[in-house]
Formats: C-alpha cells, structure tokens, sequence
C-alpha cells in the first residue's frame, strides 16, 4: 500500500498539467465553437479527391 | 413528384433546366444562382460539403443580385473606410466578418477550405454558431473585396464588421466561466474518487495516517476550486450585501467557506469529519448553471451583434466649379454639397434633385418595391437605391439628421419603453434566500442548545440541499435547449426570454409586402383579343421588355423572346420594338396609341401593361406582387389568434391580399408613424402583439410590439429591431416557434415544481438532522441531473399539432 504514498503525488502532477493544457486551450480559442470543431474530423481532405492523390513529400 | 433543388432545397422547376454534375450524377438546381454556386463548389473540388452538411444550404442570390453586390464590395477596398473595421497589423491585416447563410458546420469547412486556397490568405478561423470569421490577410497579394467577392460565388454573404464593446466582456466572461467549470469538474473527479473509496470501504481497513494523508491530497485539491471556481459566488454575494440586498450567492457562499474552513479544521486538528468532494460536487453543479444562464445570453448578444453591420457609405462629391469628382465618405458631407449618384448606386444622403430625371427604389424606406420617378427639385433620401439614371443631388442635411437615422432613434426610442420581466423572479429569490437562512439559523441554535456535536454539519447540510441549483438551472437550461432547437429550423432568438414573452400572444400583425408576399412582381394572367394566342403575346411582350430597366420588366425575365430591332425605353411609360418588321408597343393604358379601344374590351380594363401593333390593341396582361407558397397554410394554421395586416401598399392591393388569406382587418398606406400607432392602440386594447415584418419602416413597429420576428430576406434595420429572426425568407416557422415556445413554458414550469418539491421534501429531513453533508450535495446533484435532462426532452420537439 506504501507505494500509493508516490503514485498519488504522480497522479496531481499529470491532473495539474491536464489543467494546464486545458486552460491553454481555452485562451487558444478553441472552445469558441464547440459545433464546428466537433464535425471537424469528419473532413479529410484526402480522402475524396482521386484526381490529385496527398503529395507524396508527406507520405514519405 | 416535385424535385427539390440539390443545392438548397427548394423546389426545383419541372423542366430541369439547372444542372450540375456532383458526385457523377446530374443533381437539378431551382435556379441560375444555385447552379453557379454548386458549379464553384464543384470546380474548386469542395463537394465533400454535400457529403457531410447536415443542413441544406439557403437559396443563393439571382445574378443580378450577385453583380450589384459585387459593384458595393469595391468601397470596402477604400483605406481611408478601411480603419474603421480593419485591424492593422504591419505586413498584415486582420478583419471580422459576419456570414450569412451559414446552415451547418460543412459551411464552416467549405468556406475555410476556400480561403485556404487563395493565394494571400495567412489565417482564418470559421466560427459556425456565431456566424462570423476571422481573418489575416496579405494586403500585397489580394484585396479585401476579392476575398469577399470570392466567399459571395460560394452563396454566402459576407460582411465586415466591429463587435460592440459589451461583447467583448461577454466573451471573457465566458472563457473565464469555460476555465472555471473545468478546473471545478477535474478536481472533483479526483477528490471524488479519493472520498468514495472511504465511504464504501474499498480500500479495506485503512490506518489512520493513511486517512490523514487522504484528506491532506483532498485538501490541496479542493482548495483551487474553492479559491478559483467559486470566486463568482462570493463576488455575486458580496455585492449584493454591499447593496443591502440578499441573492442566491448569500447563503452558497456561507455553505462552501463554512465547509471549507472547517475541513481544514478537522484536517489540521485530527478530529471530525471533512467533506470536501461535496464542495467540489456542490461548486461543479452551480457552476453548470450559471454557465448555461450566460451561454443563452452571450448567444443571444451574438446574433443580435451580427446584425449590426458596418456598411461604410461612399459618395463622389462634384465640385461645381472644376467639375472633378472626389470619394469621401457620406458621414463628411455637408449641406450644400453636391454628390453624383450613378445608376445602381445607393445614394448617400437625403438631398434634392439638382439635375437629372430617374427610378428609384425606396423599398428599404417604405417596403413598397415598385420604384418612384424623381426629378429635378424632388427630395430624396439617403439609402435608396439610383436605378435608371446619373443624377446630381444637392445635401440638405447631414448624415445623423438623414431620414434613415431618424427612423433608427424611432425604434430606439420605443426600444426603450418594453417592460422589464425579470423583477418578479428577482424578488422572489430574495424572500426564498431569507427563508432559508433563517431556518438554517434556527436549526443550528437549536441543535447546539440541545448539545449535539454535528449541530454545524446540519446546517451545512440544510444550506446545501436547499441550494437552489436546480432552481436555478430550471429556466436557463429550458432556454437553451428550445433555443438550440429553434436553431435547427433556421430561427434564432436575439433575447433569450422572448420565448415567455411568445406564450401570451394573442395578436399577430403582419406586414404584406415581402412578408406575406415575395416582394416583386410576377405575371398574374395574360388576356389576348386579337387572334394571337396568350403565349406569343407573353413572348412579344418578353422580348420588349427586355430591354426596360422597369423592375415590371423582371418578371418576363424567364420566358422565351424575339429578336428585337431598334428598342426604344420611353421613361416611366413603356417599350416599343420591331420584331419581324411590324413595331409593337408595350407599356401602360395611357402609352397606347389607341387607348381608346380598352374601353371596348371590359375585361382588361384594369390591367397592368398593354400590347398594340400599329393597328389596333393585342391584349393585356396582369402583374401581381404573389404570395409566397406557404402564407396562407401558415395563416390558416394560426386561425386561434387574431390577425392584422399593416401596409405602406394601396389599399386595393391591401384589401386582395387579405381577402385571399382571409384576414379581416388590414391598413394601407401606412407611415412608420402610422404602423407604430396602429399596435399602440391594439397595445391600448390590452392585445400583445407579435409582430412580422422585413422592411426598414417596419423597424420602429417591430420594436414596439411584444416579440417581434423579421423574416430572411429582412433589412438589417429591420433584422435589428427585431427579437426573433427567421432565416428563411417565408413565415411557415411561425407555428413551430409558438408551438415550442408553448412547451417552453411547460417544460420550465415542470422543472420549477420538480426543484421546490424537493427543496421542501428534503428540508425536514436536513432540520432533523438525518443528512450529512455529502447526501445533500448528491441528492442535489441529482435534482440537477434530472432538470437538465427534462429540459433536454425540448431539443427533439416535433411539433405535430400547433396548440389550439
């Protein structure tokens, strides 16, 4: 049971940073419009246009 | 059956004339301006939009609409209209834009992927629930108009403009709430967890330094909750007692410090008990409630914002002198100044004619879109639109006395008068928080005398539980909802609690044209009495009309024509033409060589326009401004209300609108004035009235009565005196806007009784003591949870039958 004396201490650390990242994410917009991101990865664009296939620098 | 149009749903002619290929397969357009914009969206490899949207798209604008947009969007190229609206930023510069027509997020990704793909373009960012778009650009490699010109082929309507300054606060208020309610939600999750493995014992036996250290870590993790998340309540308190006053947050605050501060108490000292998942649990739930409150309005300020658009007016000023002209902006004119006006352009300022002889189309003053003939020493005025000629125009008086801006203080000023709703609520809380603080008091006092040890845990307990969280929650959730919902349907709500406002409607008053009707003329029937058939007759009036720059002649826009030599416009009259070397004329009774023999044919005595040859009179046919398609299914379902109609349109047009729909009480020839005085004295009658309208003299009325809705094809003017708006340029959403603002009330009113029932169930319990303080902050979490969910049920509202 000793080692959740360390495990807990880890656990607020990773909670701390989430809170961190989560306020960045805030001040960077991005919950500005929860309607637009959230359908956001429904459109890739490189899976419909046949005629110009995803440059192959990327795929590389 | 009836094929819709691909692009936005509409119904499409039977003869298919617009086509485009999407997905391989010709799709059928309902007109000109659809088919070029899914053409665009085709060409520019967008059509992942068709496969994603959710919504179909808004009809798109005729291509004459779309080329007097394009002539307007050069001014905003001008520097010096530039600083206005335009964010300079060295090498680059940032604008905001308002997006009309946006319907579904696949609008975002469609106008962001196009943006993308233009050269000089550095960042742009779509926001889909506020319809606005922010965006960098590189002066050097494209102009701001082409930018916007390029959004236009796409079907949307883009305009700059400057977000008022209490939005500005709305929206940092709203990230601050967002942070809040996040840090609130993780911790508690933590804290939580840490607390349910005590009350449940998963943890097996625990020693006591184990214990200790638990509530150690629960401390730290509670206390940025309490000290960030909670700060808005004891703010709200302590300024209500500032103001000798008593709120909600009174009694909040006392529950989470006193909880607070003797947690830490009972920690420091080894002795008694802590309860800080229940601050955090506690904190989380009102917090979600007074989130929700400010979404609905930050929302609401959102839409009504967007209608406030910047539209900077340019004017070329002449100098009678040299003759040059200069650009300057309609705000810098001065009386005695003499501006040019060329065809298609708006003109700036109220003047008088100083030269010239023209059309001009004042519907955005009036409504009325037939155009009015003005000529030298007539007044005009600022914002109507030149359609035939140059004219010179000498100011009279300055922008802020213009006729546009007065009608502007109109509404304004009966803006101001609408009564306030919320007082009533606002005292009611005040005698519910005294209630309960007293019976707090009472049952800590007696407690205490009677020498029980957790005298102060049961008060916490009674402070909590009686939390008006749900209370709370019980309209801003309901609203919320319905007002998501209404967005489906392409209404949007500028106040949230217009929807109570909607639920004591017992009057609707309608304005005709563009309303109730489509505000431009069709061909009603054709009569010929000569040996001609209707449809030559209906060909060889098309092929003279095209040629009129009357808005009569649009509508034989759409039917086949002759070849034509030597057209002639005779101004305000008609047209003549030689087709097949016979000279036809065209126009109105008084145009016709041989007027004469009208009065031999009764029956076309009071047509609109006329045809003759050099021998003797063809035929006539009738124009009319139609209904649109859904008017009178709209006004029949809404039989169970009274109905008016107020007009600035003669009166005979007023009477054969209102008896085709049946409603018996309808005013022609109305002022602004006239309209405002009309619902006053309905007002007087005791009606509350809610009102429909789209034009600029529809503004002051449409401030002054209860709600009041102005439907898609509205002036901003209108748009923005307006509560509702309907994005559809018809008035079939009426039935469904009532309908639910209807269940609206239910709904909340079931939400109010469910919250106080169990306030009231729970308060014997809390004075007898049975609760500790983690029961009340889940029992109230669970009240939350189902008034929430209640008001939820209003987001798949069907409306079957509308009320009776």
């Amino acid at each position: 049971m000793n080692v959740i004396y360390v495990l807990i201490p880890i656990a607020i650390i990773i909670v701390a940073l989430a809170i961190v990242i989560f306020f960045w994410a805030v001040k960077a917009n991005q919950f500005e419009d929860l309607e637009r991101q959230g359908s956001s990865i429904l459109f890739d664009d490189d899976i419909t246009p046949s005629k110009n296939p995803p440059s192959s620098d990327k795929d590389a | 059956m009836q094929i819709t149009c691909f692009h936005c749903g509409l119904d499409a002619p039977n003869d298919h004339e617009f086509v485009v290929r999407v997905f391989d397969e010709p799709r059928v357009m309902c007109c000109p301006g659809c088919q070029a914009v899914a053409q665009s969206i085709v060409d520019n490899q967008l059509t992942d939009y068709y496969q994603f949207r959710t919504e179909k798209a808004i009809q798109a604008p005729s291509a004459e609409e779309q080329a007097a947009l394009l002539a307007k969007l050069s001014i905003y190229d001008a520097p010096e209209l530039q600083t206005d609206f335009v964010l300079d930023m060295g090498e680059l510069k940032e604008v905001q834009l308002t997006i009309e027509g946006i319907t579904c997020a696949a609008c975002g990704w469609l106008i962001e992927r196009h943006l993308v793909k233009q050269d000089g373009i550095v960042q742009n960012a779509v926001n889909v629930s506020a319809a606005r778009a922010s965006i960098k650009w590189d002066p050097k490699k494209i102009s701001l108009s082409a930018i916007l010109s390029g959004l236009s082929t796409l079907g949307y309507e883009v305009q700059p403009f400057s977000p008022e300054q209490h939005e500005l606060t709305y929206q940092k208020e709203h990230k601050r709430f967002i942070k809040q309610l996040g840090l609130a939600g993780i911790m508690t999750m933590q804290v939580m967890m840490l607390s349910m493995g005590f009350y449940f014992d998963w943890l097996g036996n625990i020693d006591a330094v184990m214990r200790e250290y638990f509530q150690w870590i629960s401390l730290v993790l509670t206390t940025p909750v309490v000290f960030y998340s909670g700060s808005t309540f004891y703010l709200g308190a302590f300024k209500a007692i500032s103001q000798r006053r008593l709120n909600m947050d009174v009694p909040v605050t006392i529950a989470i410090l006193g909880t607070y501060f003797a947690g830490i108490k009972a920690t420091t000292l080894h002795t008694g008990e802590v309860f800080f998942e229940s601050i955090c649990m506690f904190i989380f739930f009102l917090l979600t409630s007074r989130f929700l409150e400010h979404r609905a309005r930050y929302k609401a300020t959102e839409i009504a914002s967007n209608t406030m658009k910047y539209v900077p007016v340019s004017a070329s000023v002449l100098h009678p002198d040299t003759a040059e002209v200069s650009i300057v902006t309609a705000k810098s004119l001065q009386p005695g100044q003499i501006v040019l006006v060329k065809p298609g352009e708006i003109i700036p300022i109220d003047g008088i004619i100083r030269h010239g002889c023209t059309h001009i189309d004042e519907s955005m003053l009036t409504g009325e879109f037939a155009p009015v003939t003005k000529s030298t020493g007539q007044p005009v005025y600022g914002g109507t639109l030149n359609q035939h000629q140059s004219i010179e125009v000498t100011v009279t008086s300055e922008l802020k006395y213009a006729l546009v801006n007065q009608i502007l203080r109109l509404q304004t000023n009966a803006m101001a008068q609408k009564p306030a709703i919320a007082l009533m609520a606002d005292r009611l809380s005040q005698y519910f928080v005294s209630a309960v603080l007293v019976i707090a008091t009472a049952t800590y006092i007696t407690w205490d005398t009677l020498g029980n040890p957790d005298a102060f845990w049961i008060t916490v307990s009674i402070l909590i539980a009686t939390c008006p969280c749900a209370l709370g929650l019980a309209t801003p959730s309901a609203l919320t909802s319905a007002m998501a919902r209404l967005q489906q349907s392409g209404i949007l709500l500028k106040q949230a609690n217009v929807l109570e406002a909607l639920t004591d409607i017992n009057h609707v008053v309608f304005d005709k044209t563009g309303t109730l009707t489509q505000g431009k003329f069709s061909i009603k029937h054709t009569t010929s009495i000569s040996n001609m058939t209707e449809s030559e007759l209906l060909t060889l009036v098309s092929s003279l009309e095209q040629y009129s720059e009357h808005p009569i002649a649009r509508a034989f826009s759409e039917y086949d024509v002759y070849p034509v030599i030597d057209p002639k416009q005779h101004l305000n009259l008609g047209v003549e033409g030689c087709i097949n070397s016979q000279t036809y004329r065209c126009g109105q009774a008084k145009f016709m060589r041989h007027q004469n023999q009208i009065s031999e044919h009764p029956q076309i005595h009071d047509a609109t326009i006329y045809v003759e040859d050099d021998t003797s009179l063809l035929g006539a046919i009738w124009l009319d401004d139609a209904l649109k398609a859904d008017t009178l299914d709209t006004i029949e379902q809404l039989r169970f209300l009274k109905q008016s109609i107020l007009s600035g349109d003669s009166q005979a047009n007023v009477e054969a609108v209102s008896n085709m729909l049946n409603i018996p009480s309808g005013f022609a020839q109305c002022s602004p004035e006239d309209k405002l005085d009309a619902v006053r004295s309905y007002q007087a009658q005791g009606d509350r009235i809610l009102m429909l309208g789209d034009g600029i003299n529809d503004s002051p009325v449409l401030a002054q009565a209860n709600v009041s809705v102005s439907v898609g094809n509205a002036s901003d003017l209108a748009k923005n005196a307006s509560d509702i708006l309907f994005l559809q340029p018809s008035i079939a959403s009426l039935p469904l806007l009532l309908a639910l603002a209807q269940r609206c009330k239910i709904v909340i009113k079931q939400n109010f009784m469910w919250a106080l029932g169990y306030n009231l169930l729970i308060l014997p319990f809390g004075i007898a003591g049975f609760l500790t303080p983690w029961m009340a902050a889940l029992g109230m979490s669970l009240s939350s949870i189902i008034v929430v969910y209640n008001s939820s049920r209003l987001l798949k509202f069907e409306s079957t039958r509308p009320l009776s």
